[in-house]
């Protein structure tokens, strides 16, 4: 589903994110992206969902080099993907159901469709009694599950999360991370970059590691730290 | 919604329809003015009913001249106050007739009142010839400047408008940064995103319109009152059909100028923000 061929982004202040990176991640896997602080994990993100250019190589997400995609064709790339944040970037001016309809209403879709996927997806995460509350009034636990039905409404065949549990307790990041695996176990590939050691560890899940831009491993049921 | 935005597309449109106003009445004056075949003969001293038929005769005998009218300054006179006096109280003002003896004399056709009023002009008895020619380079003069310098003006407040207008929007496409970088990552079009803000110049445009165009109207309605009252022979424009016209090409500026800043500013603003 997604291939990455000797993919490499230097910064134009000269900083090298990433270095021939080479990976393929096929349909319905679930991926964990580990490594220290400045290792290229968020660039590595951002290039999937096209906020970044590399500066060499090929980026292939279902058979579509997306390097080459042209400016305006880069938001119906993104209706099939959902991409959820450390900072959970919810309109705090908005209810849960209204940010999660927002993904719908942008492309279109009919009221009537809208209600009904919102409903689902708030179900799924937990959340169908928070629908009229506001962001303000939920935990950052609550907050992270509705980016993530905000994300999964339109049932995108791709999910990433960058940093999902970065601002969340222990216990809370492990409900996120179940919420994936259980999003994953409906057939949506997920890619999860994480600093969260117990949770890869516990999960044994493929894991790639990054160090200095470059990938040092890529094992299936793989634990944060190799200690070979 | 900016109160500056707002303001500064009112005095813009405002200004741009006195302007048009001042042209389309100026030019019915040229027009008016250049449609008049008539030349005036005046005779400063006294002449006797043979020396009139004699004038009279000589005058019809140029090339182009169709008619010959003598009026003598009594009947001149009587004419010109059953004609304004009830307007400009004549009574109180001018208590002499400063009305001369005048031979009125209507040419073919307006190509030939310049050499006929010449040739009127060379003759004895005739103290002085008055003719549309003279009051129309003069007329002419004062229309090309009033329209550049109304072009100038009115180019150099587009600008300015425009300008602000891009600077409004852009304000507010700041202020709602957090929701256009949502939106593009849930896969919102940039023409989904800029709509709201293309909306909004239109917004300052319209309602910065519509009340100009209040004052326009309220004003010209006064200003052609007073004037017809003071020169009454000042062919005006009143007839609602042009009047209506120039109503629509401000409203349709203005329109314009706020839509065409939304535009600008979003689209810019979109190009920073990834």
């Amino acid at each position: 589903m997604i291939q990455l061929i000797s993919v490499s982004k230097v910064f134009p202040n000269g900083f090298e994110a990433l270095s021939n990176v080479d990976i393929h991640i096929g349909r319905d896997e679930f991926v964990f992206v580990v490594g220290p602080s400045g290792s290229g994990k968020t660039t590595l993100m951002k290039l999937l969902y096209r906020e970044e250019l590399p500066t060499s190589g090929q980026l292939i997400i279902d058979k579509i080099n997306i390097v080459e995609l042209r400016p305006q064709q880069v938001p119906y790339l993104r209706r099939n993907m959902g991409v959820v944040f450390q900072d959970f970037k919810l309109l705090p001016r908005r209810t849960i159901y209204e940010n999660v309809a927002f993904a719908l209403q942008v492309v279109g879709k009919p009221r009537s469709i809208i209600r009904r996927q919102v409903s689902l997806a708030l179900e799924l995460v937990g959340l169908q009694n928070k629908s009229g509350s506001f962001p303000k009034d939920l935990s950052g636990g609550e907050q992270q599950r509705a980016c993530i039905a905000r994300a999964i409404v339109n049932n995108p065949p791709l999910l990433l999360a960058d940093e999902p549990t970065g601002n969340l307790d222990p216990t809370t990041s492990w409900e996120i991370i179940n919420l994936l695996d259980k999003i994953n176990k409906r057939k949506t590939t997920v890619i999860v970059s994480t600093h969260n050691k117990s949770v890869v560890d516990i999960m044994r899940k493929r894991v790639v590691a990054l160090e200095g831009g470059r990938i040092v491993r890529d094992e299936q049921l793989g634990v944060y730290t190799n200690s070979k | 919604m900016s109160f500056v935005a707002v303001g500064t597309v009112i005095v813009s449109l405002t200004i741009f329809g006195v302007f048009l106003m001042g042209v389309v009445n100026v030019g019915s004056i040229v027009g008016t003015i250049s449609s008049n075949v008539q030349v005036s003969a005046y005779v400063d001293k006294n002449i006797n009913r043979a020396e009139i038929d004699h004038i009279k005769n000589r005058i019809s005998m140029l090339r182009g001249v169709a008619n010959v009218r003598y009026t003598s300054r009594e009947d001149a006179w009587e004419k010109f106050k059953s004609e304004y006096g009830y307007k400009l109280k004549l009574d109180d003002i001018v208590t002499n007739n400063p009305l001369p003896d005048t031979f009125i004399i209507e040419v073919e056709i307006p190509e030939l009142v310049s050499s006929v009023a010449k040739q009127v002009a060379g003759m004895d008895d005739i103290s002085e010839v008055r003719y549309s020619g003279k009051l129309l380079d003069q007329v002419q003069s004062l229309a090309s400047a009033v329209r550049i310098g109304g072009l100038i003006l009115v180019g150099m407040l587009s600008v300015a408008t425009l300008l602000i207008v891009i600077n409004t929007i852009r304000l507010t496409v700041i202020a709602r940064e957090k929701d256009i970088s949502i939106m593009k990552l849930v896969g919102a079009t940039n023409t989904f995103i800029k709509w709201p803000f293309i909306i909004e110049g239109i917004m300052i445009g319209t309602i910065g319109s519509g009340i100009s165009l209040a004052i326009l109207k309220m004003s010209y309605d006064v200003i052609i009152f007073q004037l017809s009252q003071a020169l009454p022979f000042l062919p005006l424009i009143s007839d609602f059909r042009q009047l209506f016209a120039i109503y629509l090409i401000v409203a349709c500026v203005g329109i314009f100028l706020g839509m065409l800043g939304g535009y600008i500013s979003v689209s810019k603003s979109l190009k920073e923000f990834r």
